[in-house]
């Protein structure tokens, strides 16, 4: 019979750790916690209360709380694109666009995860900056990747024209968010719309496609606002008379139901949702309910090194991610420097993929250990193999990378890394099920890629504070860009102190500034990672994105595990 | 039904379950460790596998063997028994995985359960009673006054992961609550790996009360009467009866219907127990729920005629409740003696050893049952290893005081040589006026001066 058996995994942190490395270990990561939790803060505040006071004196609600009316009381906000353009300015007199003026995340309604897509009327009235188009498709993407209703809660006068060479022509231009519009609706997923209050132009176009669009007493829709229209003023237009609900609902039925403010507009949109169907997770447990991990997952935040250089054991990790810390390693006498394995979250089978940073044996020499956190033909073997066996399945899989890169040298060239390594990436590209990629901490290289980094579309990539994201870190850069001055164990080879100390300080600029780079708040601005979380908050983020996999039915295969292939992998395998 | 049962547990309760699954067909694997390969319970199982050294944690706690054997023996459900994996939701789940029946309730129940102030927030939901205190965790200290001070002291600062009077504490005044606070979060934190603390009202001299109940997979639940545990010695019981000699039937009825009920809806499967403590005033409080067959099971076996095991079986095999509410009927008193192997002149310290003299007791006249629930015999050495209980001695009668009397005759007539065993402190509670009287409560026993 074809049993899934979970084992236990994991230990009390007392057992492997000494007290004051954990509490070291406990007390940095508490440190940038703080400061990532200070940057929400400061995109949450929007442009601050002198522009949330102007919304309420309209009798507006600000974003932030519309999304807290929105969601049922008992939900997370997991929201996504959080840092975008964190540190970047705009226009001659360099405005700020906290969280690019839109807020985009994860919610439940009436106990089914949606996506809702909400302009910030606190930022310049919801206007569209540099990377606001993008970082709406990027939500669009995941709502069709997975099925989930989208809710648009629009008040937004545009484009900030300014800057709109960079976010009007381009293939991620504001036009791909009514591109996705009619790719979601084209297959299938629920799309609804609340219109709060201006929507000139882009933000006109965004709800029509919806299949329900409720407007307010303040709101209006049209392509160009009073201002542009000729004799406009002669005529005492304005944009509401031209485009309020007056016209919408009742003449043009661009727009459905007309709502007299904000609060009654987010019960209608509830309502809605409540219509749709109910989700599919209950029936996905097969009869299990959901646990929590036998060990705190907030102890997530005291697992690893202060030093990024030094190895940790993943199994600890799984430990807290996984119900009731019940885990089926998968293949685990091959390629160990990789853990490939099945647990439940939430009640919910997921598959893990996920470096070992540890030293492991060699294959080949006797008594040799090998360093982890690297990929080796044996491993990349079973990574694919596993992937593919998930695929098959359609059990969603959770990458949790701490990946240094492949291989190198002479030898894993002639056993042709190359080829293996494309193998898996060809395997990562085709797969359906959805995926999700955790960039714990080091994400270097093809490794990367080849463990579904962002590239290959994963439905959503996190960082954690401590993810270093980069195509080798800084030191190897620098060896890679002065080997001509190295030798062969990469010291300095000068004919003079003066050279060798140039040579020194060359190579230490290089690392400093790869080293800047890899900062996971500027991947986030530039929307390399979706969100960076803390590790304590992974569990959360896991849950909640493997209930959304098993949402809705109908458009992708669920495998019962009776049938699965993982278990022919595993008899093979013997 | 099943067709065989691994038996996780030893001693008395691993006997008991085999010959209730015998009465049933069904045929028992019985597990053991090195120390217990002479348990004279072994012999009545049709099979035997040992899984592992005396310690427990190797043997009787580790999950993996236990269902392994289950798995190779082919076993379609396993009983727990009390105590080791009884109340482990992950063994519960582990073996549900592998598709073999935990006979108890589910590892999510068990978890709801276990969780006290989460379970005191859905009995009372339900409409049970339950003692004044914090609304869930306390925050803080500044928390901790404030609420204190709502609910009146005496209070009592309590661990929400707690048992066994760890991270509790007794607080007279405000003085008290300052000092105990960091102390008890500090001790619960060590002990339980959680420093959450909540608050109940202290309720002086309280009497453990606890009503049994059963649950089929269909929603639909009954109750058993309750049982009387107030003698007790250090939160250890030592001697239960039933029905309680301070419960009048309308209050049985009405608690015991909203006890049924509260639980059903829970969700709850199988077997359960819900401990009140009933103050002084005659009202009882919800104090919590065991999600597992108590060591004192038989009491309500013998004034209701229930074989609660052959029942927990029936029920994890999603046989429907048999009886109905009103199919329950009480007649007459039983007292149950924990017999324990422990030196009473040392401070009731465990006193293993072999027994070399051993005579079952006896009929204790006309018109009374005794039962003797052990699996000990003559040459039987008890190890150091476990518990120190020898055995349970049962008796039935049609009234209290009846009862009292056959369990001194019957008392009288349990010989165990070889260790020292508690025979003496019963005799003596048995011969106590204030026991006779049932008016006692749970610091009767150390008031009495019986324990030394």
């Amino acid at each position: 019979m074809a049993k899934v058996i979970l084992e236990p995994i994991g230990e009390p942190h007392e057992r492997f750790l000494r007290d004051d490395v954990w509490r070291a270990q406990c007390d940095a990561a508490e440190e940038q916690g703080r400061a990532l939790e200070s940057k929400r803060a400061a995109v949450r505040a929007g442009w601050g209360p002198k522009y949330e006071a102007r919304v309420r004196e309209k009798g507006k609600l600000p974003t932030w709380e519309r999304v807290e009316r929105l969601k049922d009381s008992d939900s997370p906000v997991l929201p996504i694109g959080t840092l975008v353009n964190w540190g970047r300015t705009f226009g001659e007199d360099a405005r700020t666009s906290p969280g690019a003026g839109v807020v985009t995340a994860f919610v439940r309604v009436h106990g089914r995860w949606v996506v809702v897509i909400a302009n910030d009327n606190t930022v310049a009235s919801g206007s569209w900056w540099p990377r606001t188009p993008e970082k709406i498709q990027r939500a669009q993407e995941a709502a069709l990747s997975l099925r989930l209703p989208v809710i648009y809660l629009v008040d937004s006068s545009g484009l900030f024209l300014p800057e709109q060479s960079q976010t009007f022509p381009g293939r991620t231009g504001a036009g791909g968010i009514f591109r996705m519009n009619a790719l979601l609706s084209a297959a299938g997923v629920p799309q609804i719309a609340g219109v709060h209050g201006d929507c000139i132009a882009g933000g006109g176009y965004m709800p029509i496609i919806s299949d329900v669009v409720y407007m307010t007493e303040q709101a209006y829709m049209v392509i160009a606002g009073a201002a542009l229209v000729k004799g406009g003023k002669s005529q005492k237009i304005t944009s509401l008379s031209i485009g309020g609900p007056d016209v919408h609902v009742h003449q043009s039925r661009c727009a459905d139901h007309r709502v007299p403010d904000d609060a009654v507009l987010l019960d209608r949109l509830r309502a809605e949702v409540a219509k749709l169907p109910s989700p599919a997770w209950e029936y996905y447990r097969y009869g299990a309910d959901p646990a929590p991990p036998a060990y705190p997952p907030s102890e997530l935040e005291g697992l690893f090194p202060v030093d990024h250089r030094m190895g940790f054991e993943m199994r600890h990790v799984l430990a807290r991610l996984v119900d009731h810390s019940l885990f089926w390693e998968v293949l685990p006498g091959v390629g160990p420097e990789m853990i490939c394995g099945v647990g439940r979250v939430g009640g919910l089978y997921a598959g893990f993929i996920a470096n070992n940073p540890l030293l492991t044996d060699d294959p080949v020499k006797r008594d040799a250990k090998r360093p982890g956190g690297i990929l080796y033909r044996e491993g990349i073997a079973k990574v694919s193999q596993f992937s593919r066996a998930l695929n098959d399945d359609g059990i969603p899989i959770i990458w949790l990378q701490d990946i240094s890169g492949f291989d190198i040298g002479p030898e894993a060239e002639r056993e042709g890394l190359l080829g293996y390594g494309s193998s898996l990436i060809y395997t990562n590209s085709a797969n359906a099920v959805p995926m999700f990629t955790v960039l714990l901490r080091k994400a270097s290289g093809a490794g990367y890629y080849a463990l579904s980094g962002l590239p290959y579309r994963p439905v959503l990539q996190l960082a954690t504070p401590m993810t270093r994201l980069a195509v080798m870190e800084g030191k190897t850069l620098a060896i890679g860009a002065y080997n001509a001055k190295l030798d062969d164990h990469f010291n300095i080879v000068a004919k003079t102190p003066e050279e060798a100390e140039e040579t020194r300080r060359g190579m230490e600029a290089v690392e400093a500034r790869i080293s800047r780079d890899m900062d996971p708040v500027l991947a986030a601005s530039r929307m390399d990672v979706d969100e960076i979380v803390r590790p304590g908050e992974l569990r959360l983020w896991i849950e909640s994105a493997v209930a959304m996999a098993y949402q809705s039915i109908g458009y992708r295969r669920v495998k019962n595990p009776r049938i699965w292939s993982l278990h022919d992998l595993s008899v093979l395998a013997g | 039904m099943f067709r065989r049962i691994l038996v996780a547990n030893r001693g008395e309760i691993a006997l008991r379950v085999i010959r209730a699954a015998k009465g049933l067909g069904i045929e028992t694997v019985a597990v053991f460790s090195e120390a217990d390969r002479d348990g004279p319970w072994l012999a009545e199982a049709d099979a035997t596998v040992c899984i592992g050294p005396a310690r427990a944690d190797r043997s009787y706690l580790d999950a993996g063997s236990i269902l392994q054997a289950a798995e190779q023996t082919g076993c379609q459900a396993v009983h727990p028994g009390y105590g080791f994996l009884a109340e482990n939701a992950v063994f519960a789940a582990r073996a549900e995985q592998q598709g073999i029946t935990f006979i108890g309730p589910g590892p999510a129940a068990i978890r709801r359960v276990g969780d006290k102030v989460e379970a005191k927030r859905t009995l009372a939901a339900a409409g049970v009673p339950t003692i004044p205190g914090s609304d869930g965790v306390l925050t803080g200290l500044e928390d901790a006054r404030s609420e204190a001070a709502r609910i009146g002291y005496p209070v009592l600062l309590k661990a929400v992961a707690g048992g066994g009077g760890r991270g509790m504490r007794l607080c007279a005044g405000e003085g008290d609550l300052d000092r105990a606070f960091g102390e008890a979060a500090l001790e619960a934190e060590k002990a339980f790996g959680n420093g959450g603390l909540y608050l109940e009202k202290y309720i002086d001299g309280g009497r453990h009360v606890e009503f049994q109940v059963l649950c089929d997979a269909f929603g639909k639940g009954i109750h058993l009467g309750e049982r009387e545990c107030s003698i007790q010695r250090h939160h250890q019981k030592l001697l239960e009866e039933s029905p309680s000699p301070v419960m009048d039937a309308p209050t049985r009825v009405s608690i015991g219907e909203r006890v049924a009920h509260a639980v059903a809806s829970l969700g709850y499967r199988n077997a359960g127990t819900v401990e009140f403590l009933r103050a002084a005033d005659g009202s009882l409080f919800f104090m919590e729920m065991n999600a597992r067959l108590q060591v004192e099971h038989p009491v309500t076996e013998m004034v209701t005629g229930v074989d609660l095991v052959v029942e927990q079986i029936r029920l994890a095999a999603l046989h429907p409740l048999r009886l109905r509410q009103e199919d329950v009927t009480f007649a007459g008193h039983a007292i149950e003696l924990r017999i324990n192997a422990e030196d009473p002149a040392n401070g009731f310290r465990p006193d293993p050893g072999t027994i070399i003299a051993f005579e079952p007791p006896t009929a204790a006249g006309p018109g009374t049952r005794v039962r003797w629930d052990s699996a000990v015999r003559q040459g039987y050495r008890i190890p150091p290893n476990y518990d120190s209980m020898v055995g349970k001695l049962i008796v039935h009668a049609a009234d209290r005081p009846r009862a009292i009397e056959a369990a001194k005759i019957a008392l009288a007539s349990l010989r165990i040589e070889g260790v020292r065993t508690t025979i003496p402190l019963h005799r003596a509670i048995l011969e106590h006026p204030e026991f006779a009287r049932g008016g006692y409560d749970v610091q009767f026993l150390e008031r009495s001066g019986l324990t030394g």
